[in-house]
């Protein structure tokens, strides 16, 4: 073992540059592959709760739900809710919980900061995710008053929010009664509330329902008899008007099924009946879709890491090259003393090993650093972007030291098969 | 009569340089060692006397001819095998020392005593009393290129003797020493073919050297001398 260390002193510059490039490989695995160990986590959190549920949508809104304009009608719903095997319906508004600001658009690579209304009165739940783990205080739901939350920890952390603080949003007055333990994924960054105040809070953001429901609040004051006064043309106007009913938007919902059922059949019955009105995102489905985009990410995060890990290896392979071509002598002589062809191309590989050990432990030490400093800068935002892993960072130095091995096993056979003779010679 | 160590017979071997230039180094040679022998292999650079070093010492193989070890017939040994018989049957000293520039003198002997299978305790043991008797106590812990020529080819002479081997075979021991070191080191050699009665074969072209040795093998040619 010391005699590695004195080889590599030996040729210092030469050592470290070769220690610096698998150490290089080995930041950006380090790095990438926490980031990636992240995005999955949220990912797994994201198709637990995708798959526990039918989730329904209006049509002309984005795929991912969101904060779309288009409506989920009530009526829709209560018909939903017949089909055969379906439990319950639980209605859903989402929205940002700022407005979006372009002038001061910040690039974050967390989720946004999103109002999440339930329908308390639904009785409806994520069949993968009945209850939230609090940290502090109580989850909100059957029996809360309009103006009560319930934050994620991200959210909590970012506002330094409290159980028992009043916090506004876009305008009104929240208490915070309860606050979510981390769950790395969606809900880190949810605030709960009831669906009335936050489908209020959408129909504020978005002037077409606004002036919907305004002209709705008018027509409303014209009573049946003085309409029938009214011309025709005029008349339907208001009776379309009054036709508005707020209980109407809805950004999406969730549909349980019963047990027994296959979500996939009851999917399926949805969309036969209701395929005109809504979209249907059946569990199955959208767990696939969820894989293959993961699948996708993983592989340009792991190929670009893998290929800086290669640029790593060859630079060992070439290191190994050049010190056995120097020495040649040294393998001689350890054979005509009665050095193996093993034991020679076992010392070797041990020693490439070695550097790629080191090398893995200075680009481990170099990528925890910029992953715990990125994270706390993060963190107040909190969108920590990699994810610490103890596990991880320990296959990474193991593998590092593979790689150095498989890196010094061609060099190494090659020293093991030089000729005695003309090893010699060079004498 | 002695027990013998070293038997050849008939050893041929050719190299081929290049495609029409081939050399002939041993044309037929014929060499017998006894154990306790103390003997000399001189002739003109380039009769085969290196070659002969090589085949005799199981770094080579011969084209041609009969090669027996302590009894053991190696004509036809692989190389695979050949390194087991080396770190047990043969010690070698170099010319240029050759010793490993990154270890101790003591890490050095140890080495070959490694190869050579001894167990830890017996091998540390070892290798602190062959370096003592060579009057380096004082110098185990120094690297090669710490030591002077004579202390280097002392270590190489520790090595060499580290597993006790049939036969020890020195490529021009004193080549690179001075006249007056030379005569140390071959007093080390002689002293311990005397004492212990080691078995020595002193591949050389320095006739001081080989007038000290009790038989002188003469080769030309690739071919015995007459």
């Amino acid at each position: 073992m010391i005699e590695i260390f004195r080889n590599m002193w030996r040729r210092k510059f030469r050592s470290f540059l070769t220690i610096f490039g698998i150490a290089i490989g080995i930041f950006a695995f380090t790095v990438m592959g926490s980031m990636a160990l992240k995005f999955n986590k949220m990912i797994d959190g994201g198709k637990r709760y995708i798959t526990g549920q039918i989730s329904i949508s209006p049509k002309g809104t984005s795929y991912t739900g969101g904060a779309g304009s288009a409506t989920l009608p009530l009526n829709t719903m209560n018909e939903i809710a017949n089909v055969d095997g379906v439990d319950k319906v639980g209605a859903l508004v989402q929205l940002n919980v700022e407005e979006p600001n372009p002038d001061e658009a910040s690039f974050s690579m967390g989720p946004m900061p999103t109002i999440y209304g339930m329908d308390y009165n639904s009785d409806y739940k994520n069949r993968n995710w009945e209850t939230m783990d609090m940290k502090e205080g109580e989850m909100v739901g059957k029996g809360d008053a309009d103006n009560v939350v319930a934050v994620g920890i991200n959210i909590a952390t970012d506002k330094k929010l409290e159980v028992g603080d009043t916090w506004t949003i876009r305008g009104k007055d929240f208490k915070v009664k309860g606050i979510l333990e981390k769950t790395m994924t969606g809900p880190d960054d949810y605030v709960f509330m009831a669906i009335t105040p936050a489908r209020q809070m959408l129909i504020d953001s978005n002037p077409f329902l606004k002036s919907l429901q305004e002209q709705a609040d008018k027509a409303s004051q014209i009573s049946d008899d003085s309409l029938a006064a009214l011309p025709a043309a005029t008349r339907d106007q208001i009776k379309q008007a009054k036709m508005f009913n707020v209980e109407d938007i809805n950004s999406m919902a969730g549909v349980s099924w019963k047990n027994g059922f296959d979500n996939e059949k009851v999917s399926q019955e949805i969309k036969n009946k209701f395929g005109d009105k809504v979209i249907v995102l059946s569990p199955q489905k959208m767990g696939e879709q969820i894989d293959k985009a993961s699948a996708t990410f993983n592989a340009v995060i792991f190929g670009s890491a893998i290929l800086a890990l290669i640029v790593g290896l060859f630079s060992v392979v070439n290191t190994m090259v050049m010190s056995i071509s120097e020495r040649t002598k040294e393998i001689g002589i350890k054979k005509a003393i009665g050095a193996s062809p093993g034991s020679i191309a076992r010392e070797y590989t041990f020693e490439a090993g070695v550097i790629g050990l080191i090398g893995g432990l200075v680009g481990l030490g170099l990528g925890y650093i910029m992953i715990v400093i990125v994270n706390a800068r993060m963190a107040s935002q909190g969108a920590e972007i990699f994810l610490v892993d103890r596990n991880f960072f320990i296959e990474v130095v193991v593998f590092a030291f593979i790689i150095g091995m498989i890196a010094g096993v061609i060099p190494a056979l090659r020293a093991s098969k030089l000729k005695v003779v003309d090893a010699i010679r060079e004498l | 009569m002695e027990k013998i160590v070293a038997r050849a017979k008939g050893i041929k071997k050719s190299y081929r340089m290049s495609k029409r230039n081939i050399v002939h180094a041993l044309q037929g040679v014929d060499i017998e060692i006894r154990e306790g022998d103390f003997s000399a292999i001189v002739g003109p650079s380039g009769c085969g006397k290196s070659t002969l070093m090589h085949i005799l010492g199981l770094l080579d193989r011969p084209d041609e001819g009969h090669l027996e070890i302590d009894g053991v017939d190696m004509s036809r040994l692989k190389e695979k095998k050949a390194y087991r018989m080396r770190a047990k049957k043969i010690g070698f000293i170099f010319q240029g020392f050759n010793l490993i520039p990154t270890l101790t003198a003591y890490e050095n002997v140890l080495l070959a005593g490694k190869y050579g299978g001894l167990r830890g305790s017996e091998r540390k043991s070892r290798a602190k009393e062959l370096l003592e008797i060579l009057g380096l106590k004082d110098r185990m812990n120094h690297k090669p290129n710490e030591l002077s020529g004579g202390q280097q080819q002392r270590v190489a002479i520790a090595r060499a003797l580290m597993n006790d081997p049939a036969l020890i075979l020195a490529d021009e021991p004193t080549g690179e020493l001075d006249s007056k070191t030379s005569l140390e080191i071959m007093d080390i050699l002689i002293k311990l073919n005397r004492e212990q009665n080691k078995t020595f074969l002193i591949v050389t072209h320095n006739m001081e050297v080989a007038n000290t040795c009790k038989k002188i093998i003469r080769l030309k040619d690739g071919k015995n001398a007459k």
